[in-house]
């Protein structure tokens, strides 16, 4: 191996410095390669494919079309067996075996050619209409809501806190936070006795505080409430969440809430109303979410018809609210008939 | 602690399997004797015994034989088992200590039997890790899942191991061959240990190698030591080598012994790792030790990087050209060299050794006092 002639060396007082360094110089050399044409990108390519020619089906292809081209690459089932052999009359044998049974094989074979043949063929029709309905479906596709935060949604404008504390106060179990941020109102809530954890699907805003003395975790509410065990939270606070939700989006959480929060439990709902939503210095998720904020009269409908004891209490100069509500029963949530009221 | 009988409570130690040379076994036959230098009484219990390691465990099921009042369970996590929903019906205090597994999708496509293992080891996680007093994890990436699966109370512990084989005397045929071959051929050897199957990715470096030999070093050979769980994966890899004309340039030897390890860890000029799912990397701190630099895939690679610290050539992905640069750079640049195994050793110190087992003691006094 020849000596490595680089300009960098080690430096005692920052070997940390020094290995940077080098992984600089080694991006470098790898442009460099590049450049020169010793590489051309469709090696790397070729080598993934020499490999997956190798693997089960299974593992190749990552669509149906993919996986349908490897159904008919080995639709044809051939009959005419190969006859090498490493002994000396082997080959012989073999081709005369071979000979004998080839009517007969390639009987049953051509059978199974056939019907593996018009199995493909169906499935390249299944296959059609899947495509034309993933087009159809993915113009009318209606993206989850994100999470929206104005300033009362956040301290320190957030007048809700003292009153959301209050009504979780007798949570019979453990109480969520979505979406929790970096944690600020689940310190409050554990800081007051109970058990309380975060979610949040903004990551970076989570990781930095993922593995911290809270129990935050970097997940979407929903998804998340589908994992946690029936009746197995005591209390549920949404900030920031349900504002963009479209009407299909909501209704999936609030039967997650009906499933998840305890007989007994309580629901806390942090929403902005309207004005704020359609304000012009709103934050520019209000104008992207496919969904617009409820009235709180509005909760308070959908709740008590589900299952909820519910309260609204109206923030200092109107654009926001305050739902709390306490599940009396297990009835799970229905979506109201249009025009009910 | 003491229990009502006048005796120090038991911190028993659950898990699938106890074999010997294995990680898993080694790290629960050094933990109980950690457990019990530190007072509490402990004894092993396992699914599955080795015939070599029958007089140092029980069967799960003879619990009750042993059990006592105070007794704590800490249940060596590492795949699916009955034991899992049999530590939850007993209603013990639990620590879980997890070593993390290989998630179900890296098996897809694969061995459908392996993939169903590990969603079943999922589950089972998800049984037992919201009852549990306490998770320990070998990492900050496992200690992610302990939390994701339910886990109020976490720490980071190293795994116990034996790096001592490492370094013992190495197996002198094994190193004579290497030895022979190198001065025959040339080239550098390139060393991998860890089983064949899937999340080891031992096909990206069959990749990372060819390219290496095409840009750099037309002689190097690389050593993929481990035996293997999938009989597909290892099929697909060796058809692999046999294509790319490499069968002569990469050696499969299989589980070898302590000695033979020792030789390969002596005689490999560099340690190369693009793993996919690592939950700590015993074998990474083995290479360290050893003083053997690394290059290793750090993102989308479990524990890797936190585990090698800036320890080792940490590549943001297994991209052949980019691996062969960095292993052409570390066997090329002897201050480079020297630099990485300076750090390895002092980085494989921090990791072994007798604090670990008192990073365990104090974790574990935390939640049931002291013993």
């Amino acid at each position: 191996m020849a000596e490595h002639t680089g300009d960098t060396a080690p430096d005692p007082e920052d070997p940390g410095a020094y290995v940077q360094q080098v992984m600089a110089e080694i991006a470098e050399e790898v442009r460099l390669r590049r450049a020169s044409g010793d590489l051309p990108p469709r090696l790397e390519r070729e080598l993934d494919e020499l490999f997956l020619a190798h693997s089960p089906i299974g593992v190749r292809g990552g669509d149906l079309s993919e996986a349908l081209r490897l159904v008919d690459a080995a639709t044809f089932i051939d009959p005419v067996v190969p006859v090498e052999s490493e002994r000396a009359a082997g080959a012989a044998v073999k081709k005369g075996m071979r000979t004998m049974l080839l009517w007969y094989v390639g009987w049953v074979t051509h059978q199974m050619s056939q019907s593996t043949s018009a199995v493909s063929r169906a499935l390249h029709i299944v296959d059609d209409h899947l495509k034309e309905l993933e087009r159809r479906i993915e113009a009318q596709r209606v993206p989850d809501a994100t999470v929206v935060e104005f300033p009362t949604s956040v301290p320190p404008g957030a007048w809700w806190i003292e009153p959301a504390l209050a009504a979780l106060a007798k949570a019979p179990g453990r109480v969520l936070h979505a979406a929790c941020g970096n944690g600020w109102l689940v310190r409050r809530i554990v800081d007051s006795g109970l058990d309380a954890y975060g979610i949040d699907p903004r990551a970076p805003i989570v990781d930095a505080a993922e593995l911290g003395a809270l129990d935050l975790r970097d997940e979407h509410v929903t998804e998340h409430l589908r994992a946690v065990a029936a009746a197995g939270l005591g209390g549920i606070v949404l900030s920031g969440t349900v504002e963009g939700m479209a009407g299909g989006e909501r209704m999936l959480l609030l039967a997650a809430i009906g499933v998840t929060l305890a007989p007994g439990g309580t629901l806390v709902i942090h929403s902005v109303g309207r004005g704020a939503w359609e304000a012009a210095d709103a934050p520019y998720g209000a104008d992207l979410a496919p969904g617009r904020p409820l009235r709180s009269d509005t909760w308070c409908r959908v709740l008590e018809e589900s299952g909820y004891t519910a309260a609204a209490e109206q923030g200092p100069d109107g654009s926001d609210y305050l739902i709390t509500a306490v599940r009396t029963g297990l009835t799970p949530y229905k979506q109201p008939e249009p025009g009910i009221r | 602690m003491i229990t009502a009988a006048g005796r120090p409570v038991a911190v028993h130690q659950f898990l699938p399997a106890l074999n010997p040379h294995d990680a898993t076994g080694t790290h629960t036959l050094k933990l109980r004797e950690v457990l019990r230098a530190a007072g509490w009484r402990s004894e092993i219990f396992a699914e599955a015994v080795h015939d070599d390691l029958a007089a140092e465990a029980y069967k799960h099921w003879m619990y009750p034989e042993h059990a006592a009042d105070g007794d704590i369970a800490l249940y060596q996590f590492t795949t699916s088992s009955v034991v899992a929903p049999y530590l939850a019906e007993q209603g013990l205090p639990l620590i879980l200590d997890f070593h993390n597994f290989t998630s179900p999708e890296l098996f897809a496509g694969w061995e459908p039997g392996n993939e169903t293992r590990a969603a079943q080891a999922a589950e089972d996680l998800a049984l037992l890790a919201p009852e549990a007093l306490l998770g320990l994890a070998r990492s900050t990436y496992s200690e992610r899942t302990l939390r994701h699966a339910g886990c109020r109370r976490t720490a980071v512990t190293p795994v116990l191991a034996d790096y001592a084989r490492v370094t013992a005397a190495p197996d002198p045929r094994v190193a004579a061959e290497l030895r022979d071959r190198r001065a025959a051929e040339g080239g550098a050897d390139i060393l991998f240990v860890g089983r064949v199957v899937p999340s080891k990715a031992q096909h990206e470096l069959v990749k990372a190698l060819w390219t290496y030999r095409r840009l750099y070093d037309g002689a190097a050979r690389l050593h993929l030591v481990g035996g293997t769980s999938s009989y597909a994966y290892s099929k697909a890899l060796y058809d692999f080598i046999v294509d790319l004309g490499l069968a002569g340039a990469v050696r499969l030897p299989g589980e070898v012994s302590d000695t033979a390890l020792a030789a390969y860890y002596e005689q490999a000029d560099v340690f190369l790792s693009l793993s996919v799912h690592e939950g700590f990397g015993v074998p990474l701190v083995e290479a360290m030790t050893a003083g053997l630099p690394i290059v290793a895939r750090g993102a989308g690679a479990g524990a890797v990087a936190q585990t090698v610290g800036d320890a080792a050539l940490v590549l943001e992905s297994g991209d052949p050209a980019y691996v062969a640069a960095a292993l052409h750079r570390v066997c090329t640049d002897d201050a480079l060299r020297r630099t990485l195994a300076d750090k390895g050793r002092r980085r494989a110190v921090e990791l072994q050794g007798e604090k670990v087992g008192h990073q365990f003691v104090e974790a574990i006094a935390g939640v049931v006092g002291q013993p």
